[in-house]
């Protein structure tokens, strides 16, 4: 169980305080209501352009870094399709000095054309680096405009392109600063050794001034269903075939997210789970398979993915994890099976709650999702999953007309 | 309303010292010592049985990743899918690691289960079989592993600096052929097994969690049960070759990137200099404030990173400076890093930078060091060189001793621009750079 206290600021800024004392440090963690989802689709990639430009300078502080290492403090951030994180360490101490620094960036950044020109370069290195120069990187630019034909689930965070990155100018990122960053478009969450009554002080000195700011509503295009199976070949210098299954299924906040994440486990959760006994135990034909699902805030994928071991074709790789999907969207899993998954995810549960800076992205979160309590509930939803759900969750979702393959073959 | 001052930073505090959670000690009927680190407030526990049976002790390449992996592949009693089923039921995590000097087997368990977790590990620990076809399996698929690894232009430099500094044929580099995993013998690697996987050999880490009951059940399975002790056991020999050739260009013409590796071999945490070697680090390429990161990336826009660190061996160590940047600016990069040494070696660090450093260290300690399981990993890093985790206090003590001099003067001992090994891996046109 975590407590958390919760109130709001006049301007709409939601925070959440949840109390540690096994640590002597202070989590602050702001999440912002804005993904790659959100970008207009000639400028895909912004959105992560601009976390790190957040990092250039707000309008009365030149440098967000180096006071933060003066009190001991460290930060990061990332960027995902639905929202944009931004998080940092302190001794509890010095958890003003966080405010300070939170605040004046949400309030306005310093907009240098040096930073600009600098990031973009960065980004494109960043680009390079993780998509490019790794074996198998490039998998996702490709494989989810397959996937998806409407949605802008169907680019990465990081783009679908150096290029669209290479032309932004200041005053797009201007722009995308008042349209998105907001007091009422954001969560604070602060956890570690920290009192609530400091905590709203502390809230209300540094960004209750702040001006709420007029957020367009959301509206993206619904995907429209998958009629038909679809599938695209790559060929790259890799040392070995691999394969990519995607399957749509529903948003996270779902009652069905909790079975769909649970034939994610029966399937692919440990080393007793199906496929990797089947696959590459038994019959030898992955060196690594993976079941697991993307957790995108609007429906999603479920993902199949794995490396061909050396001799094997393509037509009987597919095969036997088909093979596997209709049996599980077929036969029922056993009590005992089920039971085995429940006390991982349970486990799991207990073990993530160690860490004062994860409790408090988790909780912001949810509280985005819809209510930050659902960090103590989310376990007896996964209780209550039942032998027919994972069945009809899977047989809902294996379909051959649900999915997407991408067959990525070596150059030999 | 309290008046505002936005430019103006706030008041703090400095760390001046930290507390640290200690271990206690214990030793189990057959000599096994047992360290604990008692705390945090969940019912969790990570028990890590740590073997003098890493890479240095191997007579061949993968013998001593192979023996370790083996452990979770089947006993006398149970096959490989019935352990991995037990501890998937159970919500506990078994992870298997082997290293340089040492090999580890590392449970991660809810307390309410342990008592049916810790069976099994004392299972594999003491009685694994290592059944052929699992053996082949794991095998191979650790060669495709290892050959899309051998992909990447990051594991390709980091194998020639490795080489250049410690010589190809040193457990410290680690480096083999890919025919090394047909030639491999499950005999060699049980063999290897039997003499290693001792209790004379054996050490014991718990964090979490722990009462009188997980010092008996220990005690139970692991001090009294028949366990074969041996005590002929060798240590190993290995020479460290440094290589005379100071820059090496490994060729990879479809990189998009160029890996850039600076760096020299350097003394390991016992010595009296390493205190300023820290900090002489994080101010060159040790965290996201270092000369090194503010002037290639956040300047130039070279690279999405770039760091520098320092490997402590047992017998040995080294510094070394790690980059990925545009092949187009390769040169430009090298000829930067070489500047910024230069600037640490010709002029003092000022007063600011310093105390911004110290502080820095200061709060990364104390995030780093704040739970039983934080505490643990450090323990096991700390424990092969006589220390234990008091070793931080001191640390923090001696930080405030090092002044600006003393780091100019290290710079000057250690980071003379022929002192330093330059690799880059990336496509033929960077082949120039260096």
């Amino acid at each position: 169980m975590i407590e958390f206290d919760k109130f709001t600021l006049e301007n709409g800024l939601r925070v959440i305080v949840h109390r540690d004392e096994t640590t002597p440090m202070a989590a602050v963690n702001l999440l912002y209501n804005i993904g790659s989802k959100d970008e207009d689709p000639e400028r895909t990639g912004f959105a992560h352009l601009f976390e790190h430009l957040m990092f250039g300078g707000s309008v009365n502080i030149p440098n967000y870094d180096e006071p933060l290492q003066l009190v001991g403090g460290d930060n990061n951030a990332w960027t995902s399709n639905d929202v944009t994180n931004y998080y940092l360490t302190v001794p509890k101490d010095n958890l003003e000095t966080a405010f300070w620094l939170e605040s004046d960036r949400m309030l306005s950044l310093a907009f240098s054309e040096k930073s600009l020109e600098v990031q973009r370069n960065v980004v494109i290195e960043e680009f390079k680096q993780r998509y490019f120069n790794q074996p198998y990187g490039d998998v996702w630019l490709h494989l989810r405009p397959l996937a998806y034909k409407k949605h802008p689930y169907q680019w990465s965070t990081i783009g679908k392109s150096i290029e669209q990155i290479e032309t932004v100018q200041l005053d797009e990122v201007k722009e995308f600063f008042f349209k998105h960053y907001a007091p009422n478009n954001a969560i604070l969450v602060v956890s570690g050794n920290v009192e609530t009554e400091n905590v709203k002080r502390l809230a209300e000195k540094w960004f209750g001034p702040i001006e709420r700011r007029e957020i367009a509503e959301r509206n993206l295009p619904d995907e429209p269903v998958q009629t038909e199976l679809r599938t695209l070949h790559l060929e790259r210098k890799v040392p070995f075939d691999a394969i990519y299954m995607a399957f749509h299924m529903g948003k996270r906040t779902d009652d069905e997210f909790y079975s769909t994440d649970l034939v994610s486990d029966v399937l692919s959760n440990g080393q007793s789970s199906r496929i990797f006994q089947k696959l590459i135990k038994e019959r030898n034909l992955f060196s690594s398979i993976d079941a697991y699902l993307t957790g995108d805030f609007e429906p999603g994928l479920f993902l199949v993915t794995g490396k061909l071991s050396e001799g094997v074709s393509f037509e009987e790789a597919e095969a036997a994890i088909w093979e596997e999907l209709n049996k599980i969207a077929t036969e029922k899993v056993t009590d005992y099976e089920l039971k085995k998954v429940k006390n991982k995810i349970e486990s799991s549960l207990v073990f993530s709650e160690i860490s004062y800076l994860n409790k408090a992205m988790n909780l912001a979160t949810h509280e985005l999702l819809g209510d930050a309590n659902e960090i103590n509930t989310e376990v007896e939803k996964y209780r209550k999953v039942s032998i027919d759900d994972i069945l009809n969750t899977s047989a809902k979702l294996f379909r051959k007309e649900n999915c997407s393959i991408l067959y990525y073959h070596a150059k030999k | 309303m309290e008046k505002l001052y936005r430019n103006t930073a706030p008041e703090y505090k400095t760390v001046d010292s930290i507390e640290i959670l200690g271990d206690k000690k214990y030793t189990l009927s057959n000599d096994i010592p047992v360290h604990v680190i008692n705390g945090g407030s969940q019912e969790v526990l990570k028990i890590e049985f740590i073997f003098d049976a890493g890479i240095w002790y191997q007579n061949s390449p993968l013998v001593a990743s192979m023996a370790n992996s083996m452990l979770n592949e089947g006993t006398s009693k149970y096959n490989a899918a019935e352990i991995a089923e037990k501890f998937d039921f159970y919500g506990a995590y078994i992870g298997f690691s082997a290293a340089k000097h040492d090999s580890s087997v590392c449970l991660y368990t809810l307390n309410k289960y342990l008592t049916e977790t810790l069976k099994i590990t004392e299972n594999l620990i003491k009685d694994s079989i290592f059944p052929q076809k699992e053996f082949e399996t794991i095998l191979l698929n650790k060669k495709q592993r290892f050959q899309i690894e051998h992909q990447k232009t990051n594991v390709l430099a980091k194998d020639e600096f490795s080489s250049l500094i410690y010589g190809k044929n040193h457990p410290y580099s680690n480096i083999f052929d890919e025919s090394e995993f047909d030639e491999l013998d499950i005999n060699t690697v049980k063999e290897f097994y039997k003499t290693h996987y001792i209790p004379d050999n054996c050490k014991i880490i718990i964090a979490g969690k722990v009462d009188q009951s997980v010092i008996d059940k220990l005690e139970k399975l692991f001090g009294k049960n028949a366990w074969p002790k041996k005590d002929n056991l060798m240590d190993a020999k290995h020479e460290i070759q440094l290589s005379e050739e100071t820059k090496s260009f490994v060729c990879k013409d479809d990189a998009v990137q160029a890996c850039i590796r600076i760096g020299r071999p350097i003394f390991n945490k016992t010595h009296k200099d390493y205190t300023t070697l820290h900090l002489f680090n994080l101010i060159l390429g040790g965290y996201f404030g270092s000369r090194l990161m503010q002037n290639i990336r956040e300047d130039k826009g070279y690279t999405y990173g770039i760091n520098s660190i320092i490997i402590s061996h047992l017998k040995g160590g080294h510094f070394v400076i790690v980059t990925e940047v545009g092949s187009d600016v390769c040169k430009a990069a090298i000829d930067e890093i070489y500047k910024e040494i230069k600037r640490l070696r010709e002029e003092l660090v000022s007063d600011e930078e310093l105390n911004l450093v110290k502080n820095y260290i200061s709060g990364e300690m104390l995030r780093n060091l704040d739970s039983p399981f934080a505490l643990s990993e450090s323990l096991k890093g700390n424990l092969p060189f006589g220390l234990d985790n008091s070793y931080y206090q001191n640390f923090i003590q001696e930080l405030k001793t090092v002044d600006a001099e003393k780091i100019k003067t290290l710079a000057n001992t250690y980071f003379q621009e022929e002192d330093l090994k330059l690799v880059v891996c990336g496509p033929d046109n960077c082949r120039s750079s260096i």
